[in-house]
Formats: structure tokens, C-alpha cells, sequence
């Protein structure tokens, strides 16, 4: 909207998803961008459905909006969640990851299985990314989200030095050697499989 | 002829209050709200009782109004103030049996430190507001207000000010009245707000505010009373009599339902009369709204905003403005009624992802054991509050911070026995659980208070509180002993191992037994806090029968297959699903140092 980008985090509470997107603001101020981002916490944090914004343009007003051109989803059930959100030729980056809600596990609804299609009802391009393995092959699983990230990058116009210094800046040192290994392993596997990226 | 009682506001609301079958009032002393319970104290009937404050007053008629008795909770205006927590979430819950909030205002600080103006609490918390102006309306609104708090499923403020309460008038005895005997049901939805409950019930409240506008519009405590000059005055309370002295030939609308404001019925008035007076102490109120409405009105530049008024003020004000030429004629512009959003539908029909309790949390081991027990559960705020979600349904009641001890109080005491416990977490226990308690202590109220000591302030991210002495650069101070400190209120408490299910059963059961008033500290640190390697739990498929008893108790590292139970990886080991399990198909493997095989 009006030369503003939105970018929508979408996950399970406790996945990490104020940190990336914390990376992905610091990844567009690093490429110069103005930067307004909104999060969630409290009780949703304990597992509940969970979704931060970073918007970035020449100006940004709104911390929030209904509608994201791009959404990065940590969960597959979150990510078929937020196509609701992305406008259309929209692009969902999302990890394979299954967590399964209450009502899944007590067996009264079923895990959705139609993404493929629903994305592809809406015009929306799917980016899928096995964040777990990429993480568990850098190090500990925990890093899927910066993992997901890595991939996203294809399609966030920041550059690498924007994303090393975002690294830098948002990722507490203990754990920024094992994210950058997540974040690196997460940009090599997509950009030889997806076309035009 | 009988002789007609001479009464107080404050004895009439007192007596008004037994006329309608009040089964229990109770507050905090204040001018000039404190003969009410003075008086109640010598009446036959309800249950009667002095808390340690206006908070734990409001909680404890909320219990009252829950258990199924009439409730009168009083207090003067600051008063408000100190119960405004639970007052505001009240409005959304609303009441089983009518629950009436009196707040004796004090314009002129006769008495208090300030003269705030109590009827934005009722624009602010959204609810009806009745304002009698002498001994007799004070005496017969309290009927009317119980019946609109139950109709209307809402608390009513009964507002007095000091010359209302103060004064005295003859007062024509009623015959009674009495609401429908309303027993307690449960209802998670109506008395847990969780955001997710919370959102409908504001939802209605909006709603209910249009229905209780129509409802004033129609009331007969709003009357229009005509005159034969020119002059139409709109007013409330107390300001009513000072008014009908100034100008006694004047039309009157007079207001003893002055929230929501008749919007019609105000501009009905002007039909009559080309020039309009809002009388009022203090804001305002009326005043504004009536400019809202587009209508010309003669107010607050005339008559002090501060101060008590009276009939000299009142025609000295307003007087010199009869010189002046009436104002033109305007038509009234009615507000829309506000759009009011439904609540999001689930997207796409896709299974919905509330918050849970984490897998290992301490809190899940107490409801396994506490969710057995017929007792109402009174809960409180923290991660705990989420045992009111399925499939735990353990706790029936989140209004605000340590309200479970209150309401569990109110509720036992209306029914003379332990018939509700409170569960409510460390934290808040130090938050505001003592003042309740300790009132409970006074007032000899049975109960059991379970505090889920989690060794910290879980929810908002692991803050320090004075059970941990940690402050926030992780510094640590003193540490106090919740056990110590029941004990020094001379409430007997135990503290037990959160997992020890034996422990904590057999803990509920004798106190729940005893009758008596006890807290039970169970005590585990939070999960979250302990990255320490964890073993997981073992199921034996040839024993499983999948019953789902341990899916049941709503972890999300047990998962329910067609052909086994799985348990995940993010199981911490706590043992909770084993204690479950009556076919003893869920184990932990030895720890290694006892050599055995493990996994």
C-alpha cells in the first residue's frame, strides 16, 4: 500500500518469531528502509497462533495491516492460516514443521492438507522449507525460524550485507555462530529449486 | 395508622435492599456510604459483613451473586476507585443473581480528599446507572435496581451523594419483592475472560448498552413532569430538589436512570419549552450529552463545576439567563447506534491454536487432581488461567488480578459452606490474594486457596515478585515465605510438590473435607525455566487401550494416533500423563545411573 511492503511472521507461540522478525526489521533498515513493526505477546505466547508484521518502505505510518504481500510462516498449519492475510500474488515462504493444536490432537478436527491448493486458488506462490532439518544440520533445531528466514531472503529485496548485520544486531551473540549457519543452509536450498527467484 | 418511617438515604437503601430479598451485603466504611451496613447489621435477612476494602467488598458480592444471593456491595466514590479492577470486568461477565454497587459520592468534600464524579464510572464500565434524590426514591430504587441488573444481566451503580445518603425523609414502606431463586451454573465462557471469552462479552455489552438506552427510555425512574413557564430542566439526584425549589413552575425531566441517557425523551422536553437547564453537581455529565445531541442548553457556564450546589445557587445561576432571548429551535441529531464488530470466525474453518499450558507445566498436575473434586474452582490471572480451556475445563472463573479469593468467599459464605476453592498463582497471590485472604480470615470464611507457586511470573516472560526477591537487573533480595505468611494471618497452609499427585489429592481432599479455610501451596518451578535434559515418556502399546484419559489433560506431547498414543519430542517427563493412566501403559525409563536400559 502506497509503496509500503508488509511482511507477516506467522507461527506457534514460543517459535521464535519476535526474533526473525526483529531480523527482518534490521535487514530493511540495513538496506535503508524506513521500518514500523507490531508483535504479539503475553498469552499467546504459550502456544497459541501467533503473528508479528514488519512493514518497510520510503515511509511508514501503520505498525499493523490486514493484508501482507509476503508471509513467513514457521508452522504449516500457521502458514495455510495466514493466506488469509496475503494479498493476491502473494508469496508464503513456509517451514513443513507440523505442531498439532489441541483439537488435532484430541482427534475432534483434522490437520488441514489442501495448502497446495488453496494457494494456488488465491494466485499465491509457495515456498516450502524443511526448517527443522536445515536447523538440526546447523546445529539445534531451535534455529529453524532464522533457518525459514534464509529462504525468505530470496524474496526480500535487502541484500546480503542488510541480513549479516541484521544477524549482528538482532541474534544475542551466544547463539549467533549456530544462526548464521541456519541462516545461511536455509538461503542455499532454495534459490537453485525455485525458478525466478 | 402505622407510623411512617423517617429514614436516612443510606437506612432506606439499607431497608429497600431487604425488600427485595437481599441475601448479602457487605463494604467498606466511607462517608457517606457507611450507615448502609450499619443499618443492614440490625435487619433480619441477609448476611451481612465489613471486608478489609472496597476490592475484595466487590469480589466478594460477585461470589455472592454467582452462589445465586441478591448482592449489595457499597462504598463512598473513592471507594470505586480501589474496586474499579473488578468493577470493569464485571460489566462484561455481568451477574447470575442481581449484584447493586452503591457509590456514595461527596460533593464538597465534607469528608474526602476529593469530590470526583462517580457517574463516569457507569459511562465507563458501560452499565446502568440508578440516582435516587431523597430518602424514598433511595428506598424504592434498589428493587428497581436488582430486577435491571438481573433482566439486563449487568451490575447496576446506585449513586448517592452526601445530601441524599445524609438526609433523611419519610419513607412508605413496600411490600416485597424479590428476585428468581438463580442457582450457580458454571459457564466458562460468561466467567473466564480470556481474551478470546473476554471479546464476545464486550460485544454484548455493547449491545446491552443500546437495549438499556431503549429500556431508559421507556423507564418510569425518567419522567417528564410539565410545568407553565417556559422553562424545561433536566437533572438527577439531589439536584432535583434543589432545582424544584428555584424554579417550581419549570418542566422537568428528571433522571433516576441517568445512564444511558432517553435521547427521545430529552428531546421530547424541548417540544414544551424554548429554553432548557441542566442542573448537576459537579461535571458536566448530562450536560454534554444533551449538546451531543445538537440541542441548545444553559449549564456549566452559569453553575460551579465544584462544590455542592442548592436551591439558591441554583436560581441565582440560572435566573439572570431568563433575561436573555431564548435560543433558536434546533432539531435533534440522534447518534447512531455504534457499529459493534462480530467476533472473527475461524479462518477457512482451519482447527483454531489457543494458548496451552506448556508440556511439563506444574499447573496441569494440580488441575488433574483438582478437576475431580466437585468444588467450583475460582480462578485468577496468569498461564494457570488456561486450565479453564478444553480439554481441562478445571477453573470457571478469571475476572481480575486476585479476585478468585473473593469470589471463592462471596460464594461460600452465601452458601454457608465450602462449596468453592480459589486457585491463583504466585504472583498474584503477592499482587492483591493477601488482602482477600485475610478478610476471608475475619470474616470466618471457609475455603481452599491453592497458590500454583511457579517460582515466578510466568505469562509475561519470568519477572521476579517478592516470593523470589528477584528484581529485574536479576539481583536478587529477600524472599518471603507464602506459607509463613498464611500462617501469620493465622490461615493454616501446607505446601506439597506440585507432581506428587498423591500429595496434592490427598492435600485437597482432607482440606476440602475440614470445611474449614486453608492454603494449600503446590509448589514447582516453572517449566520454562529449566533447559536441564529431560526424559520422555514410554507407551506400551499392548496396555494401551486408547482410552484417552491422558490425552485428556491437554498436552501437547501426547498425541493421539488411530493406533497408539505418540508421545513428542517436546515431553519434558513430568509424569503427570502416568499418574493418569489407569491401565499403566505410560512409563519413564530409569534414570541412566540406575542401569537402566532406558528407551
Amino acid at each position: 500500500m502506497n509503496g509500503v511492503a508488509t511482511v507477516s511472521l506467522a507461527g506457534v507461540g514460543g517459535q521464535g518469531i519476535i526474533l526473525a522478525a526483529a531480523i527482518v526489521a534490521q535487514a530493511a533498515m540495513a538496506a535503508g528502509f524506513d521500518v514500523k513493526t507490531s508483535e504479539v505477546k503475553g498469552m499467546a505466547q504459550r502456544g497459541g497462533s501467533v503473528v508479528s508484521t514488519v512493514r518497510y518502505g520510503s515511509q511508514v505510518w501503520s505498525p499493523v495491516s490486514p493484508r501482507a504481500d509476503i508471509v513467513i510462516a514457521t508452522e504449516t498449519l500457521e502458514g495455510r492460516r495466514a493466506l488469509d492475510l496475503l494479498a493476491d500474488k502473494g508469496t508464503l515462504v513456509y517451514a513443513t514443521t507440523v505442531i498439532a493444536p489441541g483439537s488435532v490432537l484430541r482427534r475432534e478436527k483434522a490437520y488441514p492438507d489442501d495448502l497446495p491448493e488453496a494457494a494456488r486458488a488465491r494466485g499465491v506462490r509457495l515456498i516450502a522449507v524443511d526448517a527443522d532439518a536445515l536447523a538440526r544440520a546447523a546445529g539445534s533445531v531451535r534455529a529453524a525460524n532464522v533457518a525459514l528466514l534464509g529462504a525468505a531472503t530470496h524474496v526480500l529485496p535487502f541484500g546480503e550485507p542488510a541480513w549479516e548485520r541484521a544477524l549482528e544486531l538482532a541474534v544475542p551473540a551466544k547463539i549467533l555462530e549456530l544462526n548464521r549457519r541456519a541462516f545461511a543452509l536455509g538461503r542455499e536450498t532454495v534459490a537453485p529449486t525455485e525458478e525466478g527467484l | 395508622m402505622e407510623r411512617i418511617p423517617f429514614l436516612s438515604g443510606n437506612e432506606a437503601i439499607a431497608r429497600g435492599a431487604v425488600r427485595a430479598g437481599l441475601g448479602l451485603a457487605c463494604g467498606y466504611p466511607g462517608t457517606p456510604s457507611t450507615e448502609i451496613i450499619e443499618e443492614l447489621a440490625g435487619l433480619a435477612g441477609p448476611i451481612v459483613e465489613w471486608c478489609i476494602n472496597e476490592k475484595v467488598a466487590l469480589e466478594t458480592g460477585i461470589g455472592a451473586s454467582l452462589a445465586g444471593a441478591r448482592a449489595l456491595v457499597t462504598m463512598k466514590h473513592v471507594g470505586l476507585n480501589v474496586a474499579a479492577d473488578p468493577f470493569m470486568t464485571l460489566a462484561l461477565t455481568g451477574v447470575n443473581a442481581g449484584l447493586v454497587v452503591v457509590s456514595a459520592d461527596d460533593p464538597g468534600m465534607h469528608s474526602s480528599q476529593n469530590e470526583q464524579d462517580n457517574r463516569h464510572f457507569a459511562a465507563f464500565a458501560k452499565v446502568p446507572m440508578l440516582e435516587p434524590s431523597d430518602s424514598q426514591e433511595a428506598y424504592d430504587f434498589v428493587a428497581w435496581a436488582f430486577d435491571l441488573s438481573e433482566e439486563f444481566d449487568t451490575p447496576v451503580l446506585l449513586r448517592s451523594t452526601t445530601r441524599v445518603s445524609h438526609g433523611r425523609g419519610r419513607v412508605v414502606p413496600r411490600a416485597p419483592v424479590g428476585g428468581e431463586a438463580v442457582a450457580y451454573v458454571k459457564d466458562i465462557a460468561k466467567y473466564v475472560m480470556v481474551p478470546e471469552y473476554a471479546r464476545e462479552r464486550n460485544r454484548l455489552a455493547l449491545v446491552r448498552l443500546e437495549a438499556l438506552r431503549r429500556r431508559a427510555e421507556e423507564s418510569p425512574l425518567n419522567i417528564l413532569e410539565a410545568g407553565t413557564t417556559d422553562i424545561g430542566i433536566i437533572t438527577s439526584g439531589i439536584a432535583y430538589a434543589y432545582a424544584r425549589e428555584a424554579f417550581p413552575k419549570a418542566w422537568f425531566l428528571k433522571l433516576g436512570m441517568s445512564h444511558p441517557l432517553p435521547y427521545r425523551k430529552i428531546a421530547k422536553l424541548y417540544e414544551s419549552v424554548s429554553r432548557v437547564f441542566v442542573v448537576e453537581e459537579l461535571d458536566p455529565f448530562l450536560e454534554d450529552q444533551v449538546r451531543a445531541l445538537g440541542l441548545p442548553v444553559v449549564g456549566k457556564e452559569v453553575i460551579p463545576s465544584n462544590g455542592e450546589l442548592n436551591q439558591e445557587i441554583v436560581f441565582n445561576a440560572f435566573e439572570p439567563v431568563l433575561k436573555r432571548r431564548p435560543p433558536r429551535r434546533r432539531r435533534p441529531v440522534f447518534p447512531p447506534p455504534p457499529v459493534v464488530t462480530p467476533a472473527p470466525r475461524p479462518v477457512d474453518d482451519l482447527p483454531v491454536r489457543p494458548p496451552v499450558l506448556c508440556p511439563g507445566c506444574p499447573h496441569r498436575a494440580v488441575y488433574a487432581m483438582l478437576r475431580r473434586q466437585s468444588v467450583a474452582v475460582m480462578g485468577d490471572i496468569g498461564c494457570y488461567t488456561l486450565g479453564a480451556l478444553p480439554p481441562l475445563l478445571s477453573l470457571e472463573s478469571c475476572l481480575c488480578m486476585g479476585a478468585s479469593i473473593g469470589m471463592m468467599a462471596g460464594m461460600n459464605r452465601a452458601l454457608g459452606r465450602l462449596a468453592a476453592a480459589a486457585v491463583i498463582g504466585d504472583s498474584t497471590f503477592f499482587h492483591s490474594g493477601i488482602t482477600p485472604l485475610i478478610d476471608a480470615r475475619y470474616n470466618e470464611t471457609p475455603g481452599l486457596v491453592i497458590v500454583l507457586d511457579n517460582r515466578t511470573t510466568a505469562m509475561t516472560g519470568h519477572q521476579g515478585h517478592p516470593g523470589t526477591g528477584l528484581h529485574p537487573d536479576r539481583s536478587s533480595g529477600p524472599a518471603l515465605d507464602i506459607e509463613q505468611l498464611c500462617r501469620g494471618i493465622g490461615v493454616p497452609a501446607t505446601t506439597v510438590d506440585a507432581f506428587d499427585e498423591e500429595a496434592v489429592k490427598s492435600a485437597i481432599k482432607r482440606a476440602l473435607t475440614g470445611g474449614d479455610l486453608s492454603v494449600l501451596v503446590a509448589l514447582a518451578p516453572c517449566i520454562l525455566m529449566d533447559r536441564s535434559p529431560h526424559e520422555r515418556v514410554v507407551v506400551d502399546d499392548d496396555r494401551c487401550n486408547l482410552c484417552g484419559l491422558c490425552v485428556e489433560l491437554g498436552c501437547p506431547a501426547v498425541v493421539a494416533g488411530d493406533e497408539t498414543i505418540a508421545i513428542t519430542g517436546d515431553c519434558t517427563g513430568c509424569g503427570v500423563c502416568l499418574a493418569v493412566c489407569a491401565r499403566g501403559a505410560l512409563s519413564l525409563p530409569e534414570p541412566a545411573d540406575a542401569g537402566g536400559a532406558g528407551s
